[in-house]
């Protein structure tokens, strides 16, 4: 009983991770229409990033997580604007695989430079447990990813929806033509949304670098897991991301309390592949309400 | 080009086609013969990987089924060969025969629910089930776990046998894709890749069709994936079920030219000697692929086939319809 409720919390907790692991990737789709499959290596890149500026340059995370994210919007916005955008028009595969192309490049850099070891960011909180009660405990990196995926979420819903840049980007997003004629640049906003979702990859970078270790090839895992996330939640819907996250955290914990931790991973892929069978557009996806 | 030029090249290609093929094959069989030990091996690489480059373009170049999961078929064909040959000693055609039987039974068991997705949906939905499928066979004791087969079976076989059954594998994939993009079949399909509706409308039977071409698929695909894995004499799960066997024949595709016959065979011979020239290069190979795969996309999005037959009106293997231009 304790451990099936310990599960459930972890689960719960977990799936926040997972949420903001695919919001980056959900407003990408759901604004240009474009599966990034470079979305799990650019996050595992940032967790790099943040490793590295944290250890040799700079005393603060929180510090070397905003020189991250410095460079890694620049890098997703020169990333759209010169290659993406090149081929955007061309239909979905062109794009698809110059995305493909780029996480073969990262994750192979990344292995050049710093070798096939597992690394981990280093916190004071991340082991701590700070809620610990007879029944269940939460350590400290689980509840701080819990509480940042809301946060993020949050503020980017209101961003999306109140603000004229929001207004901006749906617009090249529901019709690019109209948009393009009210004097839309949707180029350049298209490339906004893709360092907006760099920004969302640099903080999950980081919360999964302090909560888990990674490796050069680990962005294909939370690519998959981003890609479970949305499918689960529908494509370009951010709230359905946070429901996504939440099924597929506590399928995954689940899977793990019934049939044993091997089942854990497995069971969460089979999680999706019944949801995407039961609704092939995701649970709350765009497509649907229009 | 002309009216009359036109008329005069299909005049003289009947006569200098099959000849010209003729010539091609003779030299492909009798290569043994007169080529050496190391170019022979590099051709069953060739042969091999075009052969998945072909079924990789059947799916997607022509019937508008992006699959990321094709390395479900190749382990499901690498294992079927190392459990037969090796735990039950059996000879390899027993291999191949239970790698065609359970790609096709697999292919129609994940058929249902994956035919619902469409698009992205079916390209993650396929990746999924081959990672699903990974999982899976590092916690089945059936398998060996993670620990995997060694498969004897593949010493046994001369060097120039393996090649001949290449050949037939390679050679036999382009047939395959020429008669099913000849028949009623392939002209539904492209109809289906231009417009799924309206092909509908028109009297197309679009799941039995995607049906069929995914059963094809799946069949060459395990089958292929034998060889692979006799040519390796080692499977374990994670090489079985890898997404780089995929990140290869969408890279040959791309790079030859994806809706083309002769697309995949460019792609596969490229990619093949550029990965034998890049292994002096251990760290950068892969980021060379990647650099490559992007640049060509940039430049040539319909590969470097598709850009031969804008230029030159040039088409080596005519299936009566060609692919719609964008």
């Amino acid at each position: 009983m304790q451990l099936l409720i310990q599960s459930i919390v972890t689960g719960i907790l977990l799936g926040g991770l997972y949420a903001i692991i695919g919001v980056g990737m959900s407003i990408i789709f759901g604004i240009m229409g474009l599966t990034n499959i470079a979305h799990g290596n650019l996050m595992i890149l940032s967790s790099f990033l943040i490793m590295v500026f944290s250890t040799q340059f700079v005393d603060s995370i929180i510090i070397a997580l905003l020189i991250t994210m410095v460079c890694m919007v620049i890098l997703g916005f020169l990333f759209q604007k010169f290659l993406v955008n090149a081929v955007i028009d061309k239909g979905d595969e062109p794009a698809l695989l110059v995305t493909f192309g780029l996480s073969i490049i990262i994750q192979n850099v990344l292995d050049l430079i710093f070798g096939a070891d597992a690394r981990s960011i280093a916190s004071d909180f991340a082991q701590v447990n700070v809620v610990s009660t007879k029944y269940f405990s939460i350590s400290g990196a689980y509840l701080a990813n819990f509480i940042v995926a809301i946060l993020v979420i949050a503020a980017l819903t209101l961003i999306i929806r109140g603000t004229y840049l929001g207004r901006a980007i749906r617009s090249a997003s529901d019709n690019t033509k109209a948009a393009e004629l009210m004097g839309v640049n949707t180029k350049l906003y298209y490339a906004i949304t893709m360092a907006i979702a760099m920004l969302t990859a640099c903080i999950a970078g980081l919360l999964v670098g302090n909560t888990f270790v990674f490796y050069p090839y680990s962005g294909t895992q939370y690519l998959i897991i981003a890609f479970g996330v949305v499918v689960i939640g529908g494509m370009g819907s951010i709230v359905g991301t946070m429901l996504g996250g939440l099924i597929l955290g506590l399928g995954q914990l689940l899977g793990a309390y019934f049939f044993g931790t091997g089942a854990q991973i497995l069971s969460g892929y089979i999680i999706m592949l019944v949801l995407l069978t039961i609704r092939p557009a995701g649970l709350l996806s765009n497509a649907k309400r229009k | 080009m002309n009216r009359t030029e036109i008329k005069e090249a299909r005049k003289t290609s009947p006569v200098i086609k099959p000849v010209i093929f003729a010539v091609i094959v003779l030299a492909l069989i009798s290569m043994p013969l007169w080529g050496s030990r190391y170019s022979l091996s590099v051709a069953v690489l060739v042969l091999l990987y075009l052969s998945l480059a072909q079924m990789w373009n059947l799916l997607s170049g022509y019937t508008g089924l992006t699959s990321l999961g094709q390395q479900a078929f190749i382990g499901i064909g690498g294992y079927a060969i190392a459990v037969t040959t090796q735990a039950y000693k059996m000879p390899l055609v027993a291999g191949f025969i239970v790698a065609g039987v359970v790609a096709v039974v697999f292919a129609l068991v994940i058929s249902a629910p994956i035919f619902k997705m469409s698009g992205v949906y079916f390209t993650i939905g396929t990746w999924i089930i081959a990672e699903a499928l990974y999982i899976f066979f590092v916690n089945w004791k059936f398998v060996n776990y993670g620990i995997g087969y060694p498969i004897t079976a593949a010493y046994r076989i001369r060097p120039e046998v393996m090649y001949w059954i290449s050949l037939v594998v390679g050679l036999g994939s382009i047939v395959i894709v020429v008669l099913v993009l000849r028949s009623r079949l392939g002209l539904g399909l492209m109809a289906i890749r231009d417009n799924a509706a309206s092909a509908e409308v028109r009297g197309v039977r679009l799941y039995r069709s995607k049906l069929i071409i995914f059963l094809i698929a799946a069949i060459w695909v395990a089958i292929t994936g034998c060889l692979l894995f006799m040519n390796q004499a080692y499977i374990i799960p994670s090489s079985a079920f890898s997404i780089d066997w995929t990140i290869a024949m969408v890279f040959m595709v791309i790079i030859g030219g994806s809706g083309t016959i002769e697309g995949p065979v460019i792609g596969a011979i490229v990619y093949i000697i550029l990965r034998q020239y890049l292994y002096n290069f251990p760290g950068i190979s892969n980021i060379i692929l990647g650099v490559i795969a992007i640049i060509i996309i940039l430049i040539a999005p319909k590969g470097i086939m598709g850009f031969i037959n804008k230029r030159f009106n040039l088409d080596i293997f005519s299936i009566r319809r060609k692919p719609k231009r964008k």
